[in-house]
């Protein structure tokens, strides 16, 4: 357990944005491995099992807490489905290259947490889990176009987060 | 190369390979304790996948005769030793005053909203659009405020 513990809890806070929630998911992850423990004790996929898993815990908590608010969260023209958004600052080479990995990843999670769920949750499935953009589309049940647009808007709104590390990643330290 | 390509692979640089966030210490108890818990219930409050193999088989045997029983005295009650059509006859006999019902209010319809005075049809009208206004209203307050918490903060 204490080999994938972190892995699990990050997938799981990544995903709900929430540290509570994704324990309470990482609890039940782990007691479904043990209940599992004979076929996954030795396994070389027990990781990709317990990603997969958290992943799915994940998302069908997101979805029970979605279906309360989908009648005003999906009321989305096709037009605004369909609108390629611009960027209108210019994209920097890098990003938070100045900085070690650990405090990246501290950088990196709390300003992730700023995304509305709409753009966070296939930013994460895209960029951190690796899934493709059909795969998103599949899980989440939404269409391509929406995919692509909510993860196009997730990133526009993430880089000036990212790009404002500058003014208080000092803040951080202390 | 175009803006949102390089904005996806600055983005990929650098989110992918992060190391993961440290699960709270509380976790590995927390872990413990409720499979604990659980081992001590008895057999039969545990989810119905951890009874034990003849109990399961067991049970399904039960329901299976209950739904079978169920469905067999209830079909042989209902048609007895009438014949098709006399069964078709009664069906039609139960549903005669749910029909009559719904014709009633098909006929009363017409007759209510010509007695109504023209101001309550106005009073409901405008219900009606109140509503609307507000549900739009919502709407836009949800996804103006809610949904782009992190638009507001960039401006």
């Amino acid at each position: 357990m204490r080999a994938y513990q972190d892995m699990v809890f990050s997938t799981a806070s990544r995903l709900t944005g929430s540290d509570a929630q994704a324990e309470d998911i990482a609890q039940e992850v782990f007691i479904r491995a043990y209940e599992r423990f004979a076929d996954l004790g030795n396994s070389p996929t027990a990781g990709g099992w317990l990603k997969t898993v958290a992943t799915n815990l994940s998302l069908n908590y997101l979805n029970r807490h979605r279906k309360r608010w989908r009648l005003f969260s999906e009321m989305h023209s096709a037009q605004d489905e369909e609108d390629s958004p611009q960027i209108e600052w210019e994209v920097p080479d890098t990003l938070l290259e100045d900085l070690g990995s650990e405090q990246r990843r501290q950088w990196v999670d709390s300003v992730l947490h700023q995304l509305p769920d709409h753009q966070r949750i296939p930013l994460v499935l895209y960029h951190f889990e690796e899934l493709s953009y059909q795969e998103i589309a599949a899980k989440l049940q939404v269409s391509l176009t929406k995919v692509k647009t909510d993860i196009f808007r997730g990133r526009a709104a993430l880089l000036p987060l990212l790009q404002a590390r500058g003014d208080s990643h000092e803040a951080m330290d202390i | 190369m175009r803006n949102d390509e390089k904005l996806e692979q600055v983005m990929n640089e650098a989110l992918r390979g992060l190391p993961p966030r440290p699960a709270p210490d509380s976790l590995e108890s927390r872990v413990l304790a409720e499979i604990e818990r659980r081992s001590m219930l008895v057999w039969w409050r545990r989810s119905f996948v951890h009874w034990p193999g003849a109990a399961r088989a067991a049970f399904v045997l039960l329901n299976v005769a209950l739904v079978a029983a169920t469905f067999v005295n209830g079909v042989a009650g209902l048609v007895g030793g009438r014949s098709l059509t006399e069964f078709a006859a009664m069906v039609l006999m139960w549903l005669r005053p749910f029909l009559a019902v719904l014709s009633s209010v098909g006929a009363l319809t017409p007759v209510l909203l010509n007695a109504m005075p023209s101001g309550w049809l106005y009073a409901c009208a405008a219900v009606g659009v109140l509503y609307a206004t507000l549900f739009g209203l919502s709407a836009v307050a949800y996804r103006t405020l809610y949904l782009r918490p992190s638009m507001a903060g960039n401006s």
